[in-house]
């Protein structure tokens, strides 16, 4: 009986399914199959020859990764830069929501709306420029001009030769950069909570914190929850593009994260086989903390993935 | 230059697990070349007067090839729609179809060599290892030997340095050298501005200590310039440019740059640079010159824009570089019209006596050129295309261009240019269509001096570099009493395995490792050697060394030894 309705259903839904067989397809192709080149992880793999035809290494390549010195240092940078710009990224990004949400006047929302995440479209390379240059101990260096105006520094800070600094800079950094970008979607879940609530609570006498509070704070929720699981499965990827650009051998011991350790010793090198162990090694990292955060979402009863 | 594109490269590179798999065109393209080579003997061997005819008609029939230059970018096209290519066509009756490098060299040869079709002729700079893995260069020993006695004549003198370890030659270097004759840029110096030597009566350089005596005198007197503080020196260490800090001190001791190395002219052993006394006195004094004020801080951290943008200001005193590597600097000042706030560069040394060695010896890169591709329909055209193309009145006409036209010639056969000829020849639209864009470098060529004692460029002429000088130019070269700007330098002394860094290196390799975990290292070391406070350096400089020497240097010592040897015996690496 169950047999059949499971049947009768796939047959009802069968323009769902149809519709979805590209994508699947598309999954498949594009992500599955490549999978096998995972083989070239465990190779001495030089272009020009064939797949099979290359000399086996065995673990070699992943012995290089986890035995060198710097490793360990680079694994601390990746996941201290990683927490920072999960932590500052979510509690700005929600706190800039609720405080828009907040807003009457329109045209002054989206005024904000617009300058906050126009900085999301300007390429690292051009924004790691206009930091340099605003930390800059030179004339155009605006942030030593006002620390020396207002009188709280007396000599001009060489900001990005510290490597204590560099995290900050680059936290402070990810954060004007993506701030607005990130407000979007959670600016798109408070839209669907239902205004009768908020009529309720203010019937109830609730102010506008108590509102916040009780009712837009928990309707965020499940968009929350939902976006840190799938953000932790990202934890190794803490960027490469401003640490490379930001980055010099004065602040490296800080600065320098698995992304680029890997172009440095596998892709610069043209050592694609230590570039794809490393790949993997991240892979399976990721995974684990996808299923890790899953679970433990699952086990406190909150909304979860899969 | 291919200093540059040897480290471009490693940034270009950036193409994860590329899976590339070969079909094997092999034998079928090697039958197509023999059954060719074949056919050209039956025409050289045919005496029959009608036979020859048809072997004139036929070598004479218009034809195209396809030419990719992965060096350079460049506006593609057909050689037969320039003036020289038109009249190389006239002469052979071949055409070439010019293709340049779009996007990433590593990826575009990548799936030339996967799909096993590549154009007749490739100039494949530095993917040239993969080309050769990949078996797609035809040898060409024999086509020489049998189409080409010009090419022969031409490359001679570098004629054992040619093939590779199975003998075959695959590729054609650029540039077969008859004479020295310096650059026109400015190769590694010390430079300072001019208004800084005025100041002071032009006084000879010759020593670091003077140098910075000079730059500190100078910026006691004018604490500002342009309405900002005056820099006393700068340096540029952002991210692989960073050579340009620890380059100089091989340099300060009387030695070439050959790298990570020198090399003891007399037992021909190399030494790793980066624990030598030399590398410790250059540093210190960096150090000490910070002490003082004169180094600008910031310089340690800056990115090449900055390092740019500063020298553009004109508020610096001194740096080092090479010239290639401030072109937009030297011209953003030139245009500012300003001669004291120009530069003039020295090759100094740590003391006084030592002969300076900035200049590269004369040398033959051999692992650059242009092959003949396994896919070329008729390599014999091809090589007598080449044939023709190095007789001495054809590469005047290549380099120099038509006389009368592009050139003059004065009374004592010296060649020389004028002033419009020069300005017309700067403009990229005219280089284009009259062809010497296609043709300035790429080619089987010679370079040096002709026969009769004319530069082979009319940019190492000095007849033609001294048309292009500024008054402030020639008040400051006769002040030091030169001729052209390199006349400072003292003439190289010939090494024949010069320079080691031009040797190739296998991926992942553990010198290509050693080179790239001693840069990590020195680039955390050296800035914080430079800003520490002088009383700690020695302590701090002991803790640099032990560093070092965990690295693997004794490998990477023999690994350059074996290159020394390798190339003293002929061999390529």
């Amino acid at each position: 009986m169950a047999r059949k309705t499971r049947w009768g259903k796939l047959l009802e839904q069968r323009t769902l399914l149809l519709m979805s067989v590209p994508f699947v397809l598309w999954l498949i192709v594009f992500r599955y199959v490549p999978l096998w080149g995972w083989l070239i992880a465990f190779q001495h793999y030089r272009p020009g020859k064939r797949l099979l035809q290359q000399e086996w290494v065995g673990f070699d390549h992943f012995k290089f990764l986890f035995q060198d010195e710097s490793f360990y240092l680079v694994m601390r940078n990746t996941l201290a830069m990683s927490l920072i710009n999960l932590t500052l990224g979510f509690a700005t990004a929600i706190m800039l929501a609720i405080m828009l949400n907040e807003l009457r006047s329109a045209f002054f929302k989206r005024t904000v709306q617009t300058i906050s995440y126009l900085p999301h479209f300007i390429s690292w390379v051009v924004a790691s420029s206009m930091i340099v240059n605003a930390l800059s101990t030179d004339t155009s260096g605006i942030v030593n001009g006002l620390l020396l105006k207002v009188g709280l520094i007396r000599e001009p800070i060489l900001w990005l030769a510290e490597g204590k600094y560099f995290w900050g800079i680059l936290g402070i950094s990810e954060v004007w950069k993506n701030l607005g970008w990130n407000t979007i979607i959670y600016l798109a879940a408070i839209t669907t909570i239902d205004p009768a609530q908020y009529e309720a609570a203010e019937i109830d006498g609730a102010n506008r914190w108590q509102r916040m509070l009780y009712v837009t704070l928990p309707g965020l929720k499940p968009v929350i929850v939902i976006l840190l699981i799938l953000n932790l499965g990202n934890l190794l990827e803490s960027g490469f593009e401003p640490q490379y650009l930001l980055g010099n051998g004065l602040t490296a011991d800080y600065s320098e994260n698995l992304d680029l350790f890997v172009l440095k010793y596998g892709i610069a090198m043209g050592n694609f086989s230590f570039a794809t162990a490393a790949g993997m090694f991240k892979t399976v990292i990721s995974v684990v903390l996808l299923f890790g955060a899953n679970h433990i979402a699952r086990k406190l009863g909150q909304p979860r993935l899969f | 230059m291919f200093f540059v594109s040897a480290f471009i490269q490693r940034e270009k590179g950036i193409c994860p697990a590329m899976k590339i798999r070969t079909r094997s065109y092999m034998p079928f393209a090697m039958a197509l070349v023999l059954a060719s080579l074949l056919a050209g003997c039956a025409k050289d061997g045919g005496d029959s007067a009608p036979a020859s005819d048809s072997a004139q008609a036929e070598a004479s029939k218009p034809v195209t090839f396809t030419y990719f230059n992965a060096a350079v970018a460049g506006k593609d096209g057909n050689t037969n729609e320039t003036v020289l290519g038109k009249l190389l066509e006239e002469q052979t009756g071949v055409n070439f179809k010019i293709e340049h490098l779009v996007g990433d060299l590593n990826t575009k040869l990548g799936v030339m060599v996967a799909s096993g079709e590549y154009p007749d002729v490739v100039v494949p700079d530095s993917g040239i290892d993969k080309m050769l893995d990949a078996k797609a260069f035809i040898p060409l020993n024999d086509l020489i030997d049998r189409y080409a006695p010009n090419l022969k004549k031409l490359y001679a003198p570098y004629w054992d340095q040619m093939p590779s370890e199975d003998g075959n030659i695959y590729i054609i270097p650029f540039a077969a050298s008859h004479g020295f004759v310096p650059d026109m840029y400015q190769p590694g110096a010390f430079y300072i501005q001019r208004g800084v030597l005025k100041e002071f009566g032009y006084p000879k350089v010759k020593t670091l200590d003077e140098y910075f005596d000079l730059i500190k005198r100078y910026k006691e007197k004018h604490p500002q310039i342009n309405g900002g503080d005056t820099i006393g020196f700068e340096t540029l260490t952002d991210d692989w440019r960073f050579f340009t800090l620890t380059n100089p001190a091989p340099n300060l001791n009387g030695l070439p740059n050959e790298g990570e190395v020198y090399v003891d002219k007399d037992t021909h052993l190399a030494y790793a640079t980066g624990d030598k006394p030399f590398m410790k006195r250059w540093i210190r004094k960096l150090n000490e010159v910070n002490s003082q004020g004169l180094l600008d801080k910031e310089s340690l951290v800056a990115k090449y824009d900055q390092y740019i943008a500063k020298l553009s200001t004109g508020r610096v005193l001194g740096f080092f570089d090479y010239g290639w590597q401030i072109i937009p600097a030297m011209q953003n000042l030139a245009q500012a019209g300003n001669d004291d706030r120009q530069f003039i560069g020295f090759p100094l040394v740590f003391d006084q006596g030592t002969k300076d060695q900035y200049l590269d010896p004369p040398t033959f890169a051999t692992n650059r050129g242009i092959g003949i591709t396994t896919s070329a329909k008729d390599p014999v055209r091809i090589i007598q295309y080449f044939d023709n193309m190095v007789k001495e009145e054809n590469q005047k006409l290549l380099f120099w261009g038509e006389k009368g036209k592009t050139y003059e010639v004065g009374e004592n056969g010296r060649f020389f240019r004028t002033e419009a000829q020069i300005k017309q020849a700067a403009s990229p639209e005219f280089l284009q269509s009259y062809g010497f864009a296609y043709y300035s470098y790429y080619w089987p060529m010679g370079a040096g001096l002709y026969e009769d004692g004319n530069a082979y460029f009319p940019d190492r002429q000095p007849e033609v570099v001294e048309q292009s000088y500024t008054e402030g130019d020639k008040t400051i070269l006769e002040a030091y009493g030169l001729k052209v700007f390199t006349d400072v330098y003292s003439p190289p002394e010939t090494r024949k395995w010069y320079p080691v860094w031009s040797a190739n290196k296998q991926q992942g390799s553990p010198e290509q490792v050693f080179e790239q975990k001693k840069t990590d290292l020195q680039r955390k070391a050296f800035p914080r050697l430079i800003l520490a406070s002088p009383d700690q350096f020695d302590a701090m400089w002991d803790e640099y060394v032990a560093a070092f020497n965990k690295l693997n240097v004794k490998s990477y010592e023999n690994w350059a030894n074996g290159v020394v040897q390798d190339r003293l015996d002929g061999k390529k690496r």
